[in-house]
């Protein structure tokens, strides 16, 4: 029965198959949006129903599940008969919303050498390590000035980094052993990966630096000879990791994510040693709590005072005094788990992330109803079943007004009405209407305004691009020609000429289309940052 | 129902005055349509988030944008060709990098077919006579049949000017024979398959210009 649940198609509201369709479509082209989509409609399905059903030429329905399966968002199985079926990983679509953050963040603690190595395999979905040491390098030497040049073993090291910190990890790889049984080969590979492999970088020696680009011709006589052959690993060499692919973790980023938004928010809430407290707790467990724990491991007071960052002059009373504190918390993000050890303390992950959730749903009908109706919500929330005749003497509020927000609440879902009848025949007039809120169901429901937010967000960016398409495209243009007479080293009055070839209101309806697309596109990140928020509470 | 309406009572059967209407007011209509597109709101939203971290993942995002459409994962649809072409266009052509699958990691059926297997009905029914016999002896005739089809092709080719496809079809012709027979091995087992789901088979019964789409496209290992 639960295996026919799970692969029923329709685990997807309208709103989030629309939103998977605009990012198939923008990172894509629209072939693999029309298979994407379909497979997230239908579920798992073999490749000639695909080809039929979507009226497609099986030669492209073939190539837009190679590019989905590089990706990581299409995966298949062999079923009976030997009949390959695919499936879409319709949550990791939504994802490809995340990426900008995946890479800042990666920019943040492993500088520009591990951000474009995420970059690069987000890009491609999964790649092997030697060409990923090898792309990142040549971007990075691209950006150096002329004559410096980026080592491939920096790079490598960088990329070792991630893996021992589990960013990235390895792809399940095909297995190595012949099959020396007779018979036709299976239809599709069975993928396999050895847990213990996950994050081991194979052992090459990658030697070489990155490489500038540049048209063939000037590379030949540009350089000098001597220099080249150190410059040029051969084509045809054997590839060291063939078939070792890695992929971003994205998992180990939404740890982070959490991570922060905890520490962040107990700074808010106390200060700056306590949020430093915690996060020096969340470290020490990073590795040894597996993400989707509600609890970290435990901890000692004694263990946490010896972890704390260096150059942090806290001594351990202080310590003891402030992690008593934060047990103490109603918010309750520390526990105390036993008296050992000077004291065991726990960060209470899915309380940290009920809370955070709980603060969004509060500010949301903040900026939506007002502070009064907040005042409400709160209420409620508070004491968990209220009467509308409570309602109103409890927060203060006119019976008039606040019978206008309660309903209004209630018909958006932020708040639902439990019906207590006191007699078997359900009498409105013998029945306790109790309003209350359920965290849960608001948050699920605020999640899906939030994707169809971001589906409007993208629709609407697709149309300004759209509606000044003509005007875009000349300026692109008119930049090229700029490009290639600065190149050739034109002079300044004439480029000035060329520059004109753009009037006065066009150029400022070019800024007026910059300016909203931007704020679109800032709307999107930070709508997925509220996604993030209300998925990690479930 | 009818108690409603025969007593004549009042349409509730509630006090009314507990959500919020005295007596005798009037209720308001009921909403007949949808609501509004742009619904006006009754609170400004908050600005924006700003600040270096907001601004740099603004440049990435817009810089994916523009770098995915570069990619050779990004498949364009084949645009209706134009009476003029536009001399713009050439330059706005983007010339993506090759993109060749790792086919070891993808199920069989995702490999293009390099080899000219289905390209006339002819070659089909000598298959089928095969079929009976043991499976060294089909490999053979299609071994036979493959080696007809591409004298034929490279004639076709030169006919019709394409040179280009006449020497990549040569130079596969070159290619070892642990590799063609590896390939006759694959078309073998496919057709055994078709054949034991008919139903399948069926599905593209219509679709006659099928086969001829994916010989067109024959070249085209690489995406």
């Amino acid at each position: 029965m639960d295996e026919i649940a799970l692969r029923l198609p329709s685990t997807m509201t309208q709103a989030e198959i629309k939103l998977c369709s605009l990012l198939l479509q923008e990172h894509f082209g629209e072939i693999v949006e029309k298979i994407g989509v379909h497979l997230i409609r239908t579920g798992s399905q073999p490749l000639r129903v695909i080809a039929h059903d979507t009226g497609t030429s099986l030669d492209q329905v073939k190539k837009a599940l190679c590019v989905l399966i590089q990706h990581n968002l299409v995966s298949y199985q062999v079923h009976k008969r030997g009949v390959v079926e695919y499936e879409a990983q319709c949550s990791r679509v939504l994802r490809m919303l995340r990426y900008p953050r995946y890479i800042y963040t990666t920019k943040t603690l492993y500088s520009d050498t591990g951000e474009l190595i995420v970059e690069e395999l987000l890009l491609n979905g999964k790649l092997t390590m030697s060409a990923v040491v090898k792309k990142v390098a040549d971007r990075l030497t691209e950006t150096m000035e002329d004559g410096k040049t980026m080592d491939y073993a920096e790079v490598s090291n960088t990329f070792v980094r991630l893996a021992d910190t589990h960013f990235v990890q390895r792809c399940p790889s095909v297995p190595t052993t012949e099959n020396s049984d007779p018979g036709p080969p299976p239809p599709a590979p069975t993928l396999v990966i050895n847990e213990k492999d996950m994050y081991l970088v194979p052992k090459l020696s990658l030697i070489g630096k990155g490489k500038r680009r540049r048209s063939s011709d000037e590379d030949a006589a540009g350089e000098p000879k001597a220099k080249r052959p150190k410059h040029t690993t051969d084509n045809k060499e054997p590839i060291p990791d063939d078939g070792i692919y890695w992929q971003a973790n994205l998992d180990r980023f939404h740890q982070h994510f959490r991570d922060q938004a905890i520490v962040s928010a107990v700074a808010n809430r106390m200060d700056q040693t306590s949020s430093e407290i915690v996060r020096t707790m969340l470290r020490m467990s990073e590795i040894t709590t597996s993400s989707s724990a509600p609890f970290t491991q435990p901890l000692s007071s004694n263990e946490i005072f010896r972890s704390l960052p260096v150059g942090y002059n806290i001594s351990k009373q202080v310590l003891d005094q402030y992690l008593t504190l934060l047990a103490d918390d109603p918010l309750e993000f520390v526990g105390k788990s036993g008296d050992s050890g000077g004291g065991m303390y726990v960060i209470n992950l899915h309380k940290a992330l009920a809370s955070l959730a709980t603060a969004t749903l509060e500010s949301v009908v903040q900026e939506r109803f007002g502070s009064r109706c907040a005042r409400i919500f709160r209420l409620v929330l508070q004491k968990k079943h209220l009467e509308q005749k409570q309602v109103e003497d409890f927060a203060m509020i006119p019976a008039k007004e606040a019978k206008d927000m309660l309903y209004k609440m209630l018909s958006e879902n932020f708040m639902s009405l439990q019906e207590i009848p006191k007699t078997p025949d359900h009498a409105p007039s013998r029945t306790f209407y109790l309003y209350t809120v359920n965290i849960l169901s608001a948050a699920r429901m605020l999640l899906h305004r939030c994707y169809k937010s971001i589906a409007n967000l993208i629709e609407r960016r697709q149309f300004e691009t759209k509606e000044n398409k003509r005007l875009l495209e000349k300026s692109q243009r008119v930049e090229a020609i700029i490009a290639s007479m600065q190149a050739t080293g034109a002079e300044e009055a004439q480029l000035q000429e060329i520059e004109e070839m753009i009037t006065a209101p066009e150029r400022q309806q070019l800024e007026t289309l910059k300016r909203n697309v931007n704020k679109l596109d800032a709307s999107e990140i930070q709508v997925d940052e509220t996604i993030f928020l209300l998925e990690s509470y479930h | 129902m009818a108690g409603n309406k025969g007593r004549g009572r009042a349409a509730y059967t509630f006090n009314i005055e507990a959500v919020g209407f005295s007596k005798g007011e009037k209720l308001p209509d009921v909403v007949l349509k949808p609501p509004p597109l742009f619904p006006d709101t009754d609170y400004k939203p908050v600005p924006l988030k700003t600040g270096e971290g907001e601004e740099y993942m603004l440049a990435l995002k817009q810089e994916l944008r523009e770098t995915m459409k570069r990619m050779p994962y990004f498949i364009e649809t084949p645009e209706e060709r134009q009476d003029i072409e536009r001399y713009s266009k050439r330059y706005m052509k983007v010339y993506k990098e090759e993109w060749i699958p790792d086919w070891r990691r993808l199920p069989r059926e995702m490999m293009p077919r390099n080899k000219c297997k289905k390209a006339g009905p002819k070659p089909k029914k000598a298959k089928d006579a095969g079929k009976g016999t043991s499976l060294t002896n089909t490999a053979d005739v299609l071994k036979k049949i493959e080696e007809l089809e591409k004298r034929d092709d490279g004639e076709k080719s030169d006919e019709e000017n394409e040179d280009k496809e006449g020497s990549k079809e040569k130079s596969k012709e070159g290619d070892d024979d642990d590799d063609d027979d590896a390939a006759e091995q694959e078309e073998y087992d496919e057709e055994e398959q078709e054949e034991e789901n008919d139903y399948i088979n069926s599905y593209f019964e219509d679709g006659d210009d099928f086969g001829a789409d994916s010989d067109d496209n024959m070249d085209e290992a690489t995406y």
